[in-house]
């Protein structure tokens, strides 16, 4: 019952605010946070155009949103799979395990810093 | 019908009925396959009747085997439940259904037998991607720990870890969500 409303209200959120970010261009539009990071140390951090690739992406490209924030291009196929074995851990254990493997984690926490760094560098 | 075994905190799995009766368990596994709502002892699976080894006897052992809580001092449970048959359905302690991992046998592993706490690995992610604060990164670094801490057996250590990560997660979606954008908005608001 309360894991029902639970997810009926993520499903709700996740509907407003896609519906906002699918018709509203954070570009464009002055109502969208920009990020505090960027506008006071001058540095992208590895979230920086998420707005924006996700606006790209609700619209169809993905060019756009690979250009405006790659990792988070390839973070969404990824969590979907890994909230997919969360709310499934009892059932499959395994694939749980394998996804939240410390070596797993490692080597995220390497391509995040590495992604963070080159960013900057490269100015992506 | 494939099986997942969990045996003195050792997961593995998936293995067929043929390949699960040669692994020689014990009455004190737990096992799970498709259908079933949560790990079942193994001897609560009527097709597994003797595909395991009732603990505190061996497989040859002609005396009748015991239940393996009272492995270490049998006359003295024998003298309070004299028992001449032998019984491989029912293990003695109840069996608690909120938490079917337990430690109830005979100490092994007892910090194992736990389920890992969550490790908050995809909350970690989220926060990355989504918040504008390398807080995610932290808690990218405590996923790692709860995991490799639960494995060395410390579950204390695992437990605070997994702690540790979800306040960074935490911590990360209301700064960068809630009060970032109120930060950001700060000056536009007071220059106009």
């Amino acid at each position: 019952m309360r894991r029902g409303l639970l997810i009926l209200l993520v499903v709700a959120l996740l509907l407003v605010f896609g519906l906002i970010y699918y018709s509203l261009d954070p570009s464009q539009s002055g109502l969208f946070p920009q990020c505090a990071i960027l506008k006071f140390t001058g540095y992208k951090c590895p979230g920086c155009g998420s707005q924006r690739a996700i606006h790209a992406l609700l619209n169809g490209d993905v060019a756009g949103a690979f250009r405006y924030n790659a990792l988070l291009l390839i973070a969404v196929p990824w969590i979907a799979v890994c909230l997919y074995a969360e709310s499934r851990r009892t059932r499959n254990p395994r694939l749980y395990a394998r996804l939240n493997a410390p070596l797993l984690a490692w080597m995220l926490f390497i391509v995040v810093v590495l992604w963070w760094l080159l960013r900057n560098i490269f100015n992506w | 019908m494939q099986y997942w075994i969990n045996h003195n905190g050792v997961q593995s799995g998936p293995v067929d009925l043929d390949a699960l009766k040669q692994m020689g368990l014990t009455s004190s596994a737990y096992v799970w396959h498709e259908g079933l709502a949560d790990w079942v002892k193994i001897t609560q699976l009527p097709e597994l009747q003797g595909a395991y080894i009732m603990e505190g006897s061996m497989p040859e052992d002609p005396v009748p085997p015991q239940p393996a809580l009272n492995q270490s001092e049998p006359e003295i449970v024998d003298s309070y439940q004299p028992q001449p048959q032998p019984q491989p359905a029912q293990p003695q302690q109840p069996v608690q259904p909120q938490q079917p991992i337990q430690p109830q046998y005979a100490g092994q592993q007892p910090a194992n037998a736990e389920p890992c706490p969550p490790t908050n690995l995809v909350w970690a992610i989220i926060s990355t991607v989504l918040c504008c604060l390398p807080a995610g990164i932290v808690a990218i670094v405590y996923a790692t720990q709860v995991t490799n801490k639960y494995r060395a057996g410390d579950i204390e250590g695992a437990k605070r870890a997994s702690e540790i990560g979800a306040w960074w997660c935490i911590a990360a979606i209301i700064l960068g969500i809630i009060l970032q954008p109120l930060v950001s908005l700060l000056p536009s608001m007071m220059g106009n």
